[in-house]
């Protein structure tokens, strides 16, 4: 038995899986939701968070909690198959069991986003750890003022979540804006990365909060087009990725010049990233 | 009136001590190595290991880190998708190490303990009794800097019983009360000095710090180290075309803690593991994607040195380092952190 005061923030809860749905070539949500009814109806999180996911015998991995914590008794978790546990979660279904512990990291802050003018702008998958926040804000569309999503990915089947983009252009005061890197016949949208759609829309620094999720390189040149805009530091907000095996501080590997990014982090400011040294390569 | 304890008793007392604790002993293994190891419990096996043991200034190959963070450790056991906790518990006696690995330890407790607990390691480490002996010579020579960091040879402070070598017998010195219970409890090994054991201490401690002669700008080093990019590239590239990235640095340090976790399975019944990692190893930041942001390897070995001794002390106001310079006597190609502190410190090329 443990002897030390808190639980054994190791030991993962079952859940089960209520729901599979293909997003994009490579990637599906599973909806999941605790065994445990108590814990499933009592579970809380914050926009932004993640969570440590496993298959028993084959391990874990850090993945974005993608669902909002407005809509309750589930969670949503958008993964792509790209190594071995990510890629055996893909081949679960509907009633297979998934290992959950967290929720882990700080969050988007929610509260300094209010009355403000949203911009969120995603790339690929990037845009999974941000439709939780942006679900949030439309579960509470009052408390915010203009929203513009700018989304890209390299082709078409490579956009996640297609028919929730169609149900946020049309709330009201909610423009969504797509583009693709490689386009198919039937694409009707911008063609070019994710900055070629500053040419089609207004990017407007007054009393807005820019939220940005993506590869390294598509943070980095979005951030720069961003200054470019006239948005000051701290009003960039990005959600960093690194290897994060623990998820509470533990194991190093998601270390950052003395910060860790699953306890420190996923969520930074430009201001923060920026005072990182810069052979830590972090945008 | 302070205690003493005679050399030929110490084989009596562990012998007693075997009865309640888990006793951590350093010991002379096949091939010559020595290492801490627990006591057996069955009388013959126990006579035989306390043949090997071996309290003298030797050269602990790997520090008792391993104690309370084993090199490999289940987390859990599960079957059919039931999980059954692992967490091991017992009461420790740590018998003989030394004041450098009693700093390594404190430093330890402190980083598991910090924001989220780590259950593992403070389980194991909960009850636990600390006797150190401080080293009348350095066990790894010119190598070896604890005068430097601080730390040793004998420790100030954190150590439940101290032993200082007189020869035939050790002065021993009372660091918390669960010491002085253990003195009380086995009192029949311990005898009251009747000189001036004060004086004699303090010779012995001053002549042990004397024979530790590697000496190197430890503060210096440190107060360079937190003034940000001070460090020019150019030195931790020539550490990184050097380095042959074996991880052996890291896996004797006192205070390295990484870990990797992995599962253990056949069918449906396994074990979740976890195992000590290394940051100087190529794969350590790679993500599942392939993207690595510590892509070039003068950034992995740079990294440990950054760490112990700037970001450590900036968060905890203790160095990461311990001086204990298992890294230089260790690596196989002559690179150490007492180097680096010379590179930094002293202007000229070391490495």
């Amino acid at each position: 038995m443990c002897t030390c005061n808190k639980k054994n923030e190791y030991i993962p809860y079952p859940a089960k899986i209520e729901s599979v749905k293909k997003e994009s070539f490579d990637t599906k949500t599973f909806r999941v939701r605790f065994t445990d009814k108590n814990l499933a109806e009592s579970f809380q999180y914050k926009q932004g968070q993640f969570m440590e996911v496993s298959i028993l015998g084959v391990g874990e991995a850090p993945i974005s909690i993608t669902s909002s914590p407005s809509r309750k008794g589930f969670l949503e978790f958008n993964i792509r198959a790209t190594g071995k546990v990510t890629d055996a979660i893909h081949a679960l279904k509907k009633g297979d069991a998934l290992y959950l512990r967290g929720p882990y990291g700080n969050s988007f802050p929610l509260e300094e986003l209010k009355g403000k003018n949203l911009y969120f702008i995603a790339g690929g998958i990037g845009l999974a750890p941000l439709r939780s926040l942006i679900n949030m804000v439309m579960d509470n569309r009052d408390d915010f003022k203009h929203v513009k999503i700018l989304y890209g990915a390299k082709t078409p089947a490579d956009m996640c979540f297609a028919d929730e983009l169609e149900v946020w252009k049309k709330i009201p005061d909610t423009e969504v804006w797509l583009t693709v890197d490689k386009p198919c016949d039937a694409w009707g949208c911008s063609i070019g990365v994710v900055t070629e759609l500053w040419k089609e829309t207004d990017v407007h620094p007054e009393n807005a909060v820019a939220i940005v999720c993506g590869p390294a390189i598509m943070i980095k040149f979005v951030t720069l087009a961003l200054k470019k805009s006239g948005f000051a530091g701290k009003d960039i907000i990005m959600t960093l990725e690194r290897y994060m095996k623990c998820g509470i501080g533990k194991c190093g590997h998601c270390n950052i010049a003395g910060k860790f990014v699953c306890t420190d982090g996923p969520v930074f400011s430009y201001e923060q990233v920026k005072a990182f040294p810069e052979k830590e390569h972090v945008i | 009136m302070s205690k003493m304890i005679e050399k030929k008793k110490i084989k009596g007392l562990l012998k007693e001590a075997v009865k309640q604790w888990h006793t951590y002993v350093p010991q002379k293994h096949i091939g010559g190595d020595v290492l801490i190891a627990p006591l057996p419990e069955e009388a013959k096996e126990l006579e035989a290991a306390l043949d090997n043991i071996s309290l003298a200034d030797d050269d602990l190959v790997i520090s008792p880190k391993d104690i309370f963070f084993p090199q490999l450790e289940t987390m859990f056991k599960f079957k059919k998708g039931e999980i059954a906790e692992t967490v091991e518990s017992s009461p420790k006696l740590l018998f003989g190490i030394k004041s450098c690995d009693l700093k390594g330890i404190l430093f330890a407790d402190e980083f598991f303990k910090r924001d989220f607990e780590d259950a593992y390691y403070l389980s194991r480490a909960n009850e636990r009794l600390i006797v150190v002996i401080g080293c009348i010579n350095p066990p790894r020579p010119g190598a070896c800097f604890c005068t430097s960091a601080k730390t040793g040879p004998f420790a100030e402070k954190g150590f439940d019983l101290q032993l200082v070598d007189n020869g035939e017998s050790y002065f021993v010195e009372t660091g918390s009360e669960k010491g002085e219970e253990f003195v009380a409890k086995y009192s029949g090994f311990f005898q009251d000095e009747s000189g001036d054991a004060e004086k004699a201490v303090n010779s012995i401690k001053a002549k042990a710090e004397k024979a530790v002669e590697l000496k190197i700008e430890f503060q210096k080093a440190l107060d360079l180290m937190a003034n940000d990019d001070f460090i020019p590239e150019e030195k931790y590239k020539r550490i990184g075309e050097r380095c042959v990235y074996c991880g052996a640095c890291v896996y004797t340090c006192p205070t390295c803690t990484c870990f990797n976790v992995f599962d253990n399975a056949k069918g449906d019944e396994g074990t979740r593991v976890r195992i000590w990692d290394a940051c100087i190893f190529e794969g350590y930041t790679r993500e599942a994607s392939g993207h690595n942001p510590r892509n070039q390897k003068w950034l992995m070995a740079c990294r440990r040195y950054e760490h112990k001794l700037k970001y450590d002390k900036a968060k905890t106001n203790m160095s990461g380092c311990v001086g204990c310079g298992r890294c230089l006597a260790s690596c196989p190609v002559d690179i150490g952190m007492s180097k680096f502190v010379q590179e930094i410190t002293e202007d000229k090329k070391i490495m």
